[in-house]
């Protein structure tokens, strides 16, 4: 194929080279962390429902585990590659040093879709899977996790199989366990309200009272409904949510004058988030549309829905009076509107720190797996803030220490903490 | 004080006369009890006895016929003032018994008869009959006491025959006759000619002598020959099959008025009603039957009742028996007269569940499938109705124009709910309530057009829900409310455009009802069934290649299922393929709580109506009375689905998803759905759905029918021969059905170029530019094709990354898989948004253009000209990646068809004259409606265009040109497209508010009047855009639709000064 095709693996090492160059690596780290230190391809026979047995390519691709045990979910997807798994592998690693979680990085895959395997099928990879690599994972060494079309009972299934094999209870193999079968209390939160730990510790950098400041905050999932029920209780208001709206396939923006009311919208919202914008107008919601979450009058605004949401055809439109962007979702603002974020001075918090909650928790679940013993649910809010705090002072330091963008402070972070620790062990 | 004693002087005399007709019948009986005395004797005497029980003994006379022989009064005059009553002997009037006054006398019951003297005089003809009877029987006993002849079986019967019924003897001889000619008797050849002289070969006297009248044998020389016939039978068949022959051929005469019955058209369903009756009591078991008068039987059955459609009668015959019409009969309505059917529907039903019935002796999985209890009212019921109404002239409703019936019809509706219907078929419905009790019933439309084999003709007329609830009155009036308004949708505009279209408006159609109890429990306030939902036995929309077509697909949702009937636009039903009940559409949570139904539909009984209804809600309420709610959700914690266990479920709090994972996983209905199809399927000849519904301990089958496809899922036939370069692509994997008759437009995005693309920014914009297009592309007349997986997520190299609403508006979406290095990718098979698609009704096609024996017309899909820039210039960066080809322009004004046939397995995208017909779609009468569509719909809003722009005042307004694009000036729009005008102003603010209210006058006019010409509701016809100099001079927004280089708006002339 083409050479200058789009090839994820060679995106993240070219992000890397940036960063290293920043940090001037020697050439030895920059090879050593330019790729994964271990990889795993394999075949995983199983046997389908109709009698004949079919071959599944699998992978595990352990990027760095300087820092700790390897992390990172399980793909089924049909077109996985070995360079998608490696580049992920590599984020993973990143991901973890970001927040400072001691832990390494890793990704695994197997080639198969789901939607053409009936759940007896996918048992059968999965255990096929651990038979595989069940020698060279575990809860010392690398730690699975659910990922695309891989859910909480993949996970069950593999570490059903990977005890059998090694013969004995070993909770902490694989994160992503339903509550009550090693799984952790507070995942729901996590995300959310890391959102909004970050955010806070940002308004104390800028000197401003959180009680008083207004949001706008684009999704109504999961997470943006934690970080505004937290941001709520720190005293700020949220002006405008935004949804998406299945009937209409197109987005809203719902918003009230002295602020929206998190209980009453929750009961009119659907699983999704989705808000029911009849009831809504009943309830005095000015319903907009809903690219206008943008163009609120506000000081913070949480995006929390889906890539790419803030872009150059839009990010001109932000007020005036935003003085904080904090990434709930992955990746929301494009590249060329952050030059223009960054050039405005609005104070970016980066997907990397905030929403790091969801892998802090499962870092914890990990270390509860371990112990088995289990938090209660404020427990484990509570040693979330403590490290989501820490994580964003040190980045944010970072970032005025050496005058760089947040986004960039925290990539630098967590390369050189890997660097580091490379270092210092001898490697390189 | 005198009327009282008048009437007790009457109530005297009344008792007198009771008193003399006592006397008479006494005497009468006496006579006949002489047991020594002859016929002649008996008719004498009782001759004598009959005035004196007459009312007017002194000028009565009597007389008696029989066999010829006439025995009368002396002296006897014959009057006009006469009472008969004909003697029967085994079924055959061998006489007859008259009564005459001599003098008139005033008129009461039967002329000058009482009534009581007509249950006299039959009474004495009945006795009469008998004792003539008794006494042959007896004569031949006594002669078997004789020193028999011949001591053999079959000589008793002949002569017992001969005594009493020499015609049965005849039958029996000539039977016994061809029998043994049948099978080789030479001697019985010879016999035959004595019956039917035109069995000799060809040089016979018959053929020889064509004038000379035939020697006709009188009927004893038969009954000679029928000794001759029986003694060479014996010896040819032996004794014993001699006797059961005779036997059987007798008891076949028995049933013989069945027969005649059955066979002759004019006959009422009364009367077959009553003559199944009578067979049923004189042999309960159909045991007594040759097999193949049994299967006349049941054809002719059929045939009257059910439908005479021949393939159904076929299948029929072989498992609907005689007794189960006698089952069947007890519940059907019907009008005097009635010689109508039970309509489509019904016999559908009700073979179906015979064929299970039957059938379920070897499979187990039968034995639970019941059927609800039903009444039918046959499909002549409606003439009665309208006839009793003097309603006729509703029949005319369908030659009017469609805007006519459309705005006639509530009135249609009102007219039939405020009409009575016939007292017999009100004593039917009563009896019929009766029956059901208080259980809430459905009735539902089973029209003889529904009937027809092959015509789609699903949901075109209205099933009614009626609670049932209330005193038996109440009930009453319900149900006639719902049947006259079932009655009353024969006439909506709907069926009646449905019909014009397809060339059935002159079908008579008569319109079945049938009324079926619910299958459900109370839960709370409301009736539900715990699940229901409809299968077919084809799979036509695969989410895996795994998937076969045979493997069938069934759609099922909690609750009614009406909900799993219809295409819904707000929820989903579960999808389930029952050959492959584990390939699931749904495989991540997301997509499983996403694509599960959220809404239930349930008769309240409170308010005794048909209520959709919020499922959480419901189950939160009252969860633990829900029948089996532990196969039918699932408790979502902590991000995982797990079937509920025990008892103790808290629904008042768990988060529950209908999964049907229970159902599915636990219980045996996914085996027992695939068996109901697959044998459905083979006993039919053909791919059958059925519509089902459970409440919690039985399945129930509620509907079978041929396997019905909507209008653009019908099998296409593909055309030979297409020219080369009129083909654009051709398909031969993984096929379902369908045919697209008119894209406009195709996008599509060059696989290459696509994976070339060097960031993942650019990746995402070719997913916004295909967004683009979606909203600014005629609706559903453009194809994306694509490679690989259409809705990627992560690594969105593998596909476009959209979501649905991207794609919301094209009508065929294709996924190309190209071979890449050493492996062909998988195709998602529009997983992502599967049901969505299903929903919309959106074809899916993969195409594998590296396929042997496959086309693909890369220079088409590469070379045409790319109108991208032109419509979406912020795109233009992408032409090479994302090709936008207008094929009109392209290609001197075809349009592309894509014709998909699943059974084929076979699809082709083919350029095609934008006029000419699909051909002719299998199964289906040609389907002229996309046609129409076509060219009318575009007509009538171009008109309008032009009218409005004739109309519009340049000045006031301040306009400058007026123009229309889109649908209306491309001829592709539909009925329930808008007319989108582009306005240039150069006026004021004032003016451009006026203007718009005026346009929205208009719009609203025009949405009405394209409400009556099609039933598409909308909030107004026009799409108005403005565009100012500004606009045009940046050629920002819709200018560009100003001179473009394709697809251009069309201008049209304002009000002239």
């Amino acid at each position: 194929m083409d050479s200058k095709s789009f090839n994820p693996f060679e995106m993240a090492q070219e992000q890397f080279d940036k960063v290293a160059d920043l940090l001037d690596l020697d050439q030895a780290t920059r090879d050593l962390l330019r790729n994964p230190i271990r990889e795993y391809h394999f075949s995983i026979p199983a046997r389908m429902d109709d009698g004949s047995v079919k071959i599944f390519k699998g992978f595990r691709v352990q990027h760095n585990d300087a820092r700790g045990p390897g992390k990172g979910g399980i793909r089924f997807h049909p077109q996985e590659t070995a360079d998608t798994v490696r580049a992920l592998a590599m984020w993973m690693t990143w991901k973890c040093a970001a927040v400072d979680i001691p832990l390494g990085g890793s990704k695994g895959g197997v080639v198969c879709d789901p939607h053409s395997l009936s759940m007896r099928e996918q048992e059968q990879i999965c255990r096929g899977w651990i038979r595989q690599i069940a020698r060279d994972i575990g809860p010392i060494t690398d730690v699975p996790a659910p990922d695309v079309m891989t859910s909480a009972q993949h996970m069950l299934w593999m570490l059903d199989e990977f005890e059998t094999i090694r013969g004995g209870k070993y909770p902490g193999l694989i994160t992503g366990k339903p509550v009550g079968m090693g799984g952790s209390l507070g995942r729901k939160e996590a995300t959310g309200y890391g959102v909004i730990f970050t955010v806070r510790e940002a308004l104390k950098e800028l000197g401003i009272r959180p009680d008083g400041t207004t949001a706008s905050v684009q999704g109504f999932g999961n997470v943006a409904q934690h970080a505004i029920e937290l941001y709520q209780q720190i005293g700020g208001t949220v002006m405008s949510v935004s949804c998406w709206d299945q009937d209409d396939q197109t987005t809203y923006a719902f918003k009230k004058k002295d602020g929206i009311n998190l209980d009453e919208l929750r009961k009119i919202a659907d699983r999704f988030g989705g808000i029911d914008k009849g009831k809504a107008k009943d309830l005095g919601y000015e319903v907009l549309p809903g690219d206008l979450w943008l163009e609120q009058d506000v000081d913070i605004l949480i995006p929390s829905a889906l890539e790419n949401q803030i872009n150059l055809e839009n990010v001109n439109k932000i007020s005036k009076r935003v003085k904080i962007i904090a990434e709930g979702a992955n990746g929301p603002t494009g590249p060329r509107a952050d030059e223009v974020i960054q050039e405005r001075g609005i104070f970016m918090i980066p997907d990397f720190v905030a929403n790091a909650g969801g892998v802090t928790c499962s870092y914890f679940e990990q270390v509860q797996s371990n112990m088995n013993y289990y938090w209660e649910r404020d427990q484990v809010l509570g040693k979330l803030d403590v490290k989501m705090t820490s994580a964003f002072i040190a980045v944010s330091d970072l970032a005025k220490k050496r005058k760089l963008y947040m986004r960039d402070a925290a990539y630098v972070i967590a390369v050189s903490r890997v660097a580091q620790i490379c270092r210092d062990r001898g490697w390189v | 004080m005198e009327n009282r004693n008048k009437s007790v002087e009457s109530l005297i005399s009344d008792l007198k006369e009771r008193a003399k007709e006592l006397s008479c019948l006494y005497e009468v009986e006496e006579i006949l009890n002489r047991s020594d005395a002859s016929p002649d004797e008996l008719f004498a005497s009782i001759i004598e006895t009959i005035p004196p029980g007459w009312q007017y003994p002194d000028i009565c006379h009597a007389k008696i016929i029989y066999r010829d022989k006439t025995h009368q009064s002396h002296p006897f005059v014959e009057t006009a003032w006469v009472q008969t009553a004909d003697i029967r002997i085994q079924d055959e009037t061998v006489g007859k018994i008259s009564v005459y006054y001599t003098e008139e006398r005033p008129c009461v019951d039967e002329g000058p008869f009482l009534k009581e003297e007509r249950k006299l005089i039959n009474t004495i003809a009945e006795r009469l009959g008998r004792r003539i009877l008794h006494q042959k029987l007896k004569e031949v006993f006594e002669e078997r006491e004789l020193p028999p002849k011949k001591e053999a079986e079959w000589w008793v019967i002949l002569s017992l025959l001969r005594r009493t019924d020499p015609q049965l003897l005849l039958r029996i001889s000539r039977k016994m006759t061809n029998y043994l000619c049948w099978s080789g008797s030479k001697k019985a050849e010879e016999l035959l000619e004595h019956f039917s002289p035109a069995y000799k070969d060809k040089d016979s006297e018959l053929f020889e002598d064509l004038n000379r009248p035939h020697k006709k044998e009188a009927l004893h020389d038969f009954l000679h020959i029928s000794e001759e016939v029986f003694s060479i039978a014996v010896a040819f068949l032996g004794a014993e099959e001699t006797v059961s022959s005779i036997q059987k051929w007798i008891r076949e005469e028995k049933s013989a008025f069945l027969v005649s019955i059955l066979e002759n058209p004019a006959t009422s369903h009364a009367e077959i009603a009553d003559a199944i009756g009578r067979y049923h009591h004189l042999d309960p078991d159909g045991s007594e039957l040759s097999v193949p008068r049994e299967k006349g039987f049941r054809v002719s059955l059929v045939r009257r009742l059910l439908t005479s459609q021949p393939q159904f009668v076929n299948v029929a015959k072989q498992f609907i028996e005689v007794k189960d019409f006698y089952d069947l009969l007890h519940r059907v309505i019907f009008p005097a007269n009635s010689r109508g059917k039970l309509g489509g529907k019904s016999a559908g039903l009700f073979l179906a569940n015979q064929i299970l019935r039957k059938l379920s002796k070897h499979n187990e999985f039968f034995r639970d499938i019941k059927v609800p209890k039903s009444w039918y009212i046959t499909s002549d019921g409606i003439l009665s109705f309208t006839n009793y109404n003097n309603l006729e002239d509703i029949v005319d409703q369908k030659y009017k124009e469609i805007g006519q019936v459309r705005q006639e019809y509530p009135y249609v509706v009102q007219v039939f709910k405020n009409s009575r219907f016939p007292p017999e078929i009100i004593k039917g419905l009563s009896l019929a309530l009766d029956d059901f009790g208080d259980r809430p019933l459905i009735v539902r439309s089973s029209s003889l057009l529904e009937d027809r084999m092959g015509t789609a003709f699903a949901g075109k007329y209205r099933s009614v829900f009626i609670a049932n609830q209330g005193t038996k009155q109440e009930r009453l009036i319900a149900l006639m409310d719902a049947i006259a308004e079932v009655y009353a949708s024969t006439f909506s505009p709907d069926p009646i455009e449905y019909r014009a279209e397809r060339g059935l408006l002159d079908f008579h159609e008569e319109m079945g009802i049938m009324i079926q109890e619910v299958v459900g429990k109370v839960v709370g306030d409301y009736f539900l069934p715990a699940y229901a939902g409809v299968a077919f036995s084809n799979n036509d929309f695969r989410w895996s290649p795994r998937i076969k077509t045979e493997d069938g697909l069934v759609r099922l949702v909690p609750g009614l299922g009406t909900r799993a009937v219809d295409r819904l636009s707000d929820d989903y039903p579960i999808l389930m393929a029952p050959g492959q009940p584990g390939l699931r559409v749904n495989i991540t949570l997301d997509e499983i709580v996403r694509y599960s139904p959220k809404k239930i539909d349930v008769i309240n009984l409170k308010t005794n109506a048909f209520e959709t209804i919020e499922l959480d809600v419901l189950i939160r309420k009252l969860g633990h009375e829900y029948p089996r709610i532990n196969q039918i959700v699932s408790i979502l914690e902590h991000e995982h689905l797990s079937r509920p266990m025990g008892v103790h479920m808290d629904f008042e709090h768990a988060d529950m998803v209908v999964t049907f994972d229970g159902l599915m996983t636990r219980t045996p209905f996914v085996k027992q759905t695939h068996t109901i199809l697959n044998v459905l399927q083979e006993q039919l000849g053909m791919p059958v759905d059925i519509e089902f519904a459970s409440d919690g301990d039985n399945l129930y089958l509620l509907q079978c029918r041929p396997q019905s496809y909507g209008a653009d899922s019908a099998p296409a036939s593909i055309p030979k021969d297409i020219p080369k370069d009129r083909t654009i692509f051709t398909a031969n994997r993984y096929i379902s059905n369908g045919a697209v008759p008119a894209l406009t437009h195709v996008v599509y995005v060059d696989g290459q170029e696509y994976s070339d693309m060097s960031t993942r920014k650019d990746l995402l914009e070719v997913g916004r530019a295909v967004g683009k297009l979606n909203q600014i592309l005629p609706k559903r007349q453009f194809v994306l094709m694509g490679p690989g997986r259409w809705g990627s997520r992560g690594d969105i190299k593998l596909g476009v990354s959209v979501t649905y609403s991207d794609i919301n508006n094209a009508a065929v979406l294709i996924e190309i898989a190209r071979k890449q290095a050493n492996y062909l990718p998988d195709l998602s098979f529009g997983t992502h948004f599967f049901q969505d698609l299903v929903e919309a009704s959106i074809r899916y096609l993969p195409l594998y253009p590296d396929d042997d024996n496959i086309v693909f017309n890369e220079t088409f899909l590469t070379k045409s000209n790319n109108i991208l820039p032109d419509i979406l210039p912020e795109f233009a960066y992408l032409a090479d990646t994302i090709r936008v080809i207008d094929v009109a322009q392209s290609t001197d004004g075809l349009v592309l068809q894509v014709l998909m046939n699943a059974d084929l397995d076979k699809a082709v995208g083919m350029l095609a004259e934008p006029t000419s017909d699909i051909e002719p779609i299998l199964r289906k009468k040609k389907d002229t409606f996309e046609k129409k569509e076509a060219e009318d719909h575009w007509r009538w809003r171009l008109r309008m265009a032009e009218h409005i722009a004739s109309q519009l005042d340049k000045e006031r307004f301040g306009v400058e040109a007026f123009y229309v694009f889109g649908s209306t000036k491309n001829a592709a729009a539909g009925p329930g497209s808008d007319i989108d005008l582009l306005i240039h102003f150069r006026g004021t603010a004032t003016q451009r508010k006026g203007l718009l209210l005026w346009l929205e006058g208009w719009s609203l006019c025009i949405g009405e009047m394209n409400y009556l010409r099609t039933g598409t509701e909308s909030d107004g016809l026009l799409d108005v855009h403005i565009v100012t100099d500004q606009d045009i001079k940046k050629n920002t927004s819709y200018a560009v639709k100003i001179g473009a280089v394709t697809d251009a708006a069309r201008q049209l002339s304002l009000k002239s000064k």
